[in-house]
């Protein structure tokens, strides 16, 4: 007997962790009937279609005839939006990185891992595209990636083609080392919010130089010049002055905020999003003149002095006065629940319940320059999608299914059924042990 | 409502401010009320529509069709629901304010065994984040100290008051209590070797001996009491109604073999036990409801252990109700316990019923600990601790528009709609 079970428990097994940890999703035509579809770019449409062929969108309506052999999703009682969007994620990269020592090192490329189970379960929340960032220690930090949830693939398949290239600055507590109790001996500049502005005056200042020193190289056309040196850093820096790689920016304070873009324009470029951005409402104005964007969390607050003015009601001021607004998990867990964050931004003042969503979809998708691809339910756009039990900010709501590029990348009967599978699994080696 | 605190502003700054404007502060204004017309989710098994209720000397006077109410200020309540005041049941509201300063976290002991520790002496009345808490009809928590083995008394307190006396509902509501565990050893260093997990396991052995020392002598010590002594000991005598069972302990214990041994050292030591965290909880829900022992559920906003199914803690609220499992809500913050009900939320999302994640927020932390006579259910008699919203309190999109806690009505303003009006009046934009 036991021999006989033994094998069917190690195929059993076999088939669990195969399809539960990293079976690659296959690509599918699929129509999802009969849903109410939150296209955040036309509205909401009752008993909609959604036509997925190709790994695109084809067609979205009412009346959306289904060619022969897609296969059919009932999406009765169903809410279809686009896949969420996390603008600010430190999962699928090595825990924790950060660099507390170099003030500078835009240089930098942080790695992608496609390990983290927090992929998962952020498809299982209905996230399909993070940004990925590292820390906070330093003013000006290295460069982040784009990433699709495309859970089972290698690293190098999870790349967001078409994202913008982007760099993290942060400012305030976190690169000033507030918290440090080390002398000054050994700290390092700058320890203060004056002290980060002079940081990134004196290395665009440098940049600048390095620039126009090679400009001036390649204007003169002659091969037997000798080239400026190459630095690394100064080419990066030169690339964010260009606007080739775009500024994300971890900041709280107002006044840092306002500083951080006046010192942006003195060098001729513009900060693409603020991220966190906790008291982005005290000037909402000036960042919708500079045309920055605004990443921010939807609740958290009183944590730290300089997060003791942030307030809910960021979100509403700052969509009110024409900022582009995204709310962010910064976390491994919040990036489960994002439509719960996103719903925050009604509760508190007052936005729409498009805008909401917005927050979680087509607004980050902008702050990833992948808004031409992803982030609303239009015809053309890539197939990342959400199918949820309920309306998303409902208290009843679960996400069904998850889709990338037209696949399903997370189904909740698979992962239910999978789930008694593996428990059936476990029950027959327990009772194996415990007959010997 | 924003008009009225516009015109509020106005008259206090001219000067002309009636004169009961000063009881209109917080903890909110006195007087009798009649909430006409309303939907009354009772907490006691009953939806009520369109009917009063009746708010008189801080208490439920009347809930019914038509209700007399002379003299009462007169609130609309048509198309709106009332609720009993929700309960986010552990937190550190009132002994911590902002978590990255050490001096505003003044929340634990020296030492293992504190039991004298009472954190209701320790509230700060004027905290933003209670004010901000009761804002959202979250009107009474679970104010717990932390540390050690046994680290104080829990208090349940309302989110106003003149004191700390005055906002307590039960000044001694539970004994908090932390079963020992492993350290965590930190994701840095890699999983524990050996000789690690070794000195970890003796160390736990060891804290296990001396919470039962110490509770095998508070029962000696109750003993001797009740037979005359009058030798006293501040730490014992504080431990005596915890071993005669009158006032809970709460325990904290996440995984089966803690909760295991956290109802074991109940039933050794004559405690009466409320799990605390419980993470792991629905592995033992048929002893846990064989025993009636509650569980305070920790933050529903936490992930499942690494090998655990992805919903394991937004599902298990639900699998601990099939199984008779009573249980609350809790945060274990300070900065968001006005969001308690959407950790309930979650739950719902996964399975469990509306109406008993209402209870689990309202009459079940109320029985939990002690308090079920006064505060968590909407009954004439009662102490009028409730709130007025525009939808299910579960659902984010709901807003609430009056909160009553002892009969008070509350203001809603607070330290975030105060820096709101501010910024949202400034002149400009788009």
């Amino acid at each position: 007997m036991i021999p006989v079970r033994s094998f069917w428990t190690g195929v059993v097994a076999t088939l669990a962790a195969v399809f539960a940890c990293a079976l690659p999703a296959a690509a599918q035509d699929i129509a999802i009937r009969n849903a109410t579809v939150l296209t955040v770019a036309n509205g909401t449409i009752e008993n909609g279609t959604v036509l997925v062929r190709g790994g695109r969108i084809t067609a979205v309506g009412r009346d959306v005839a289904i060619p022969a052999g897609v296969q059919v999703i009932d999406g009765t009682g169903m809410y279809v939006m686009p896949g969420i969007i996390d603008a600010h994620s430190h999962m699928a990269i090595e825990g924790g990185i950060n660099e507390g020592s170099e003030s500078v090192t835009p240089e930098v490329i942080i790695p992608v891992r496609d390990d983290d189970q927090t992929i998962y379960r952020a498809l299982a929340g209905g996230v399909t595209s993070a940004l990925l960032l590292h820390g906070s220690a330093n003013t000006i930090g290295g460069q982040g990636a784009v990433i699709k949830m495309r859970w089972g693939l290698p690293a190098d398949s999870l790349h967001f083609d078409g994202a913008h290239r982007i760099v993290k600055f942060a400012l305030g507590e976190n690169v000033t080392r507030a918290s440090s109790s080390a002398p000054d001996s050994l700290r390092r500049f700058p320890k203060s919010r004056m002290g980060v502005e002079q940081t990134l005056r004196w290395w665009f200042s440098q940049a600048r130089e390095y620039d126009t020193e090679w400009q001036a190289y390649r204007q003169r056309g002659d091969r037997n010049a000798v080239p400026p040196r190459r630095d690394l850093r100064l080419e990066a820096l030169a690339d964010i002055m260009r606007g080739d790689i775009k500024v994300h920016a971890h900041s709280y304070r107002g006044d840092e905020i306002l500083m951080l873009m006046r010192v942006a324009e003195d060098f001729g470029f513009r900060i693409n999003t603020f991220q966190h951005v906790l008291e982005g409402y005290k000037v909402a104005d000036e960042m919708a003149e500079h045309g920055a964007m605004a990443s921010t969390f939807a609740e958290s607050w009183g944590y730290k002095i300089e997060a003791q003015d942030a307030i809910p009601h960021n979100m509403a001021i700052m969509t009110d006065r024409g900022v582009v607004v995204s709310v962010n998990s910064d976390s491994g867990e919040r990036v489960r629940r994002m439509y719960q964050e996103a719903a925050i931004g009604m509760k508190y003042g007052g936005m729409s319940e498009t805008e909401a969503l917005k927050m979680i979809t087509l607004n980050p998708a902008m702050q990833l320059g992948v808004d031409n691809l992803v982030g609303t339910i239009e015809v053309g756009k890539q197939a990342d999608l959400a199918i949820f039990s309920a309306h998303p900010f409902a208290p009843e709501a679960h996400v069904e299914m998850t889709l990338v590029d037209g696949k399903v990348y997370f189904d909740r009967d698979q992962a239910m059924t999978l789930r008694k599978l593996i428990d059936s699994q476990r029950n027959i080696t327990t009772t194996t042990e415990d007959d010997r | 409502m924003k008009l009225a605190r516009v015109i509020l502003a106005a008259l206090a700054a001219l000067g002309t401010l009636p004169a009961d404007s000063a009881a209109q502060a917080s903890p909110g204004q006195e007087g009798t009320f009649v909430i006409r017309g309303a939907t009354v989710w009772t907490g006691t098994g009953q939806t009520l529509e369109n009917v009063d209720v009746v708010i008189r000397d801080g208490r439920i006077e009347a809930v019914g069709p038509n209700a007399a109410a002379t003299g009462a200020t007169e609130i609309d309540g048509r198309g709106r629901f009332v609720y009993p005041g929700m309960i986010d049941a552990y937190t550190p509201l009132g002994l911590s304010e902002i978590g990255g300063i050490s001096t505003m976290n003044l929340r634990s002991e020296m030492g293992e065994f504190n039991p004298h520790m009472r954190a209701v002496v320790a509230i700060n009345v004027d905290s933003d984040m209670m004010a901000i808490t009761r804002a959202n009809g979250v009107t009474t928590a679970i104010t717990a100290p932390s540390g050690g083995l046994i680290s104080g008394q829990a208090a349940l307190v309302n989110m106003a008051g003149w004191t700390w006396e005055d906002m307590a509902v039960e000044q001694s509501a539970a004994f908090v209590l932390n079963y020992p565990r492993e350290p965590s050893f930190g994701f840095r260093g890699g999983p524990p070797n050996p000789a690690q997990e070794r000195a970890a396991r003796e160390r736990i052995d060891e804290q296990i001996r001396d919470l039962e020392t110490v509770l095998a002598t508070a029962r000696a010590y109750d003993g001797q009491r009740a037979a005359g002594s009058q030798q006293t000991d501040l730490m014992y005598e504080a431990l005596r109604p915890l071993v005669r069972g009158e006032v809970p302990a709460l325990i904290s214990a996440d995984t089966e073999e803690q909760i295991r041994a956290a109802v074991e050292l109940g039933r050794e030591y004559g405690m009466k036990v409320i799990i605390n965290g419980g993470r792991e909880a629905w592995k033992v829900r048929e002893l846990l409801a064989t025993n009636d022992v509650p569980v305070v559920l920790g933050s529903l906003q936490s992930n499942p252990a690494a090998d655990a199914p992805y919903d394991a803690i937004f599902a298990q609220p639900g699998v601990l109700h099939e199984a008779g499992v009573r249980f609350a809500f809790s945060t274990g913050g300070a900065a968001n316990a006005r969001h308690v009900p959407y950790h309930a939320a979650l739950a719902v999302g996964f399975g469990l019923p509306k109406d008993v994640a209402m209870q689990a927020l309202t009459i079940w932390p109320a029985q939990m600990f002690g308090a079920a006579d006064q505060i968590g259910s909407i009954e004439a008699g009662k102490v009028a601790t409730l709130f007025v919203t525009s939808g299910d309190p579960l659902d984010i999109r709901s807003q609430v528009s009056d909160v009553f806690i002892k009969g008070r009505r509350v203001p809603l303003d607070d330290r975030h709609t105060r820096l709101y009006e501010k910024y949202n009046a400034r002149p400009g934009g788009s």
